[in-house]
């Protein structure tokens, strides 16, 4: 019974917990979340800045033709709490895979979330699509 | 018959006072697990991260998906960004007019956030987020909070008054006082240019904040905050949220301003007419 009741707590805590965890700025207006994109290319240039960090990556698409695109995430003090490490890793010339989310008017820059290193491992570079443009229900209730 | 009926009551009287009394043990554990300050007090020192409920050092309560909001992507964490209104959460009980002007911020997909002009978050979102840390350093006189996100920082008098000249801020006027094991902190005086909790949560410089810090344990503190403006609410409006202890993590730096091409883009799709908006 005091399981239950601890269970029963526990259940009840979580539910009535707010959990709001990130503060970004509205990823949801600049990129599209049914654009999303996975992208290989080679690194030319990487800016570790706030309040958003970015690199840029040469892409060669299916005509032979090498385009440069432009790809956001977190600033760098949320970079280095996640596992990067500046100048050591994502530098110009390292060949990577990244995922993420194009922009909304269709151009050669996108939100990254997900990026794998030359030597095959996987760390975040940004949040999840839609963070920041406030969720799928605004804080008031809709009449 | 009777005999059985004995049998379980003796059984029943036999095994309540012992789960009570262990009950009893591991409630008086949990409380002498309470980390306390020379003077008594529960001691608040100690980095911690809002909107979570995990145990553990940073890297381990922030492993697998990842920190840093919702989204709608399935690999997503669950928990959500300072944003977004978790389902769960009563809507905020605004005004008709008010609820209104909410309603169309969050259907400019959070655009006009002061924060995407780098300005400080407010209260209570800068204490319930989650992706940056916060660090609490308490003295018996006076408790210091600091928040890496925007490089903000509130110093708390204990059983002080708020001055009579307060100017308008950002982050308001805090005093503090202990109710028994919690810490009670009564913040006025904000400036009218940050959202509550939740994208288009604004209020005027009427907020009247009060807060509850309530350290359950070594790893947790429970925080209840209490939202007044009788402006725009139609009653107060109260959130409850947890700190929790994130040894080995400290707070860096966070200067905003440095490269912040937001509004410029937000400006740029408003102008070129890229759809962004919710319907």
């Amino acid at each position: 019974m005091a399981r239950r009741i601890t269970e029963m707590c526990v259940l009840v805590g979580l539910l009535i917990s707010a959990m709001p965890l990130g503060a970004h700025h509205s990823f949801g207006a600049e990129y599209d979340v049914n654009k999303p994109i996975t992208l290989t290319g080679t690194i030319t240039k990487v800016e570790w800045t706030n309040p958003h960090s970015h690199f840029y990556l040469d892409v060669t698409d299916s005509k032979g033709t090498v385009v440069n695109w432009k790809f956001e995430g977190y600033n760098p003090a949320v970079l280095y709490r996640v596992g990067w490490k500046k100048d050591l890793m994502l530098k110009p010339g390292d060949k990577i895979t990244v995922s993420g989310w194009q922009a909304r008017d269709g151009g050669n820059w996108a939100h990254s979330r997900e990026i794998t290193l030359p030597d095959g491992k996987k760390l975040f570079f940004g949040p999840p699509a839609g963070t920041g443009d406030g969720g799928n229900t605004p804080a008031v209730e809709v009449r | 018959m009777m005999r059985g009926f004995i049998a379980i009551s003796i059984l029943a009287v036999s095994l309540c006072p012992a789960s009570m009394s262990a009950q009893t043990s591991r409630a008086a554990a949990a409380k002498s697990a309470i980390p306390r300050a020379s003077d008594g007090k529960p001691d608040l020192t100690g980095v911690w991260q809002g909107g979570s409920t995990q145990r553990g050092s940073w890297e381990q309560a922030n492993g697998g998906v990842g920190v840093g909001g919702s989204g709608r992507d399935p690999s997503a964490p669950v928990a959500l960004s300072s944003n977004d209104r978790p389902a769960n959460r009563e809507g905020a009980p605004y005004q008709p007019w008010a609820a209104q002007k909410v309603l169309e911020a969050f259907n400019r997909r959070g655009i006009d956030d002061p924060t995407s002009q780098c300005l400080p978050a407010g209260l209570p979102r800068t204490v319930m987020l989650g992706l940056f840390p916060q660090q609490i350093v308490q003295t018996p006189t006076q408790i210091i909070m600091l928040y890496e996100y925007m490089n903000v920082f509130r110093v708390i008098p204990l059983n002080a008054k708020h001055p009579d000249d307060i100017i308008p801020s950002y982050t308001g006027n805090s005093v503090g006082r202990w109710d028994g094991d919690t810490l009670v902190v009564d913040v006025t005086g904000f400036n009218d240019k940050t959202w509550l909790a939740g994208t288009g949560t604004f209020h005027t410089e009427a907020l009247h904040v009060t807060e509850r810090f309530t350290r359950i344990d070594k790893d947790q503190i429970n925080y209840e905050v209490t939202m007044e403006d009788p402006n725009v609410l139609t009653k107060p409006w109260t959130l409850r949220s947890t700190l929790m202890l994130r040894e080995g993590t400290r707070l860096e730096e966070y200067v905003c301003a440095e490269n912040n091409i937001d509004p410029d883009r937000y400006e740029k799709l408003l102008k070129e007419g890229v759809k962004f908006t919710r319907e």
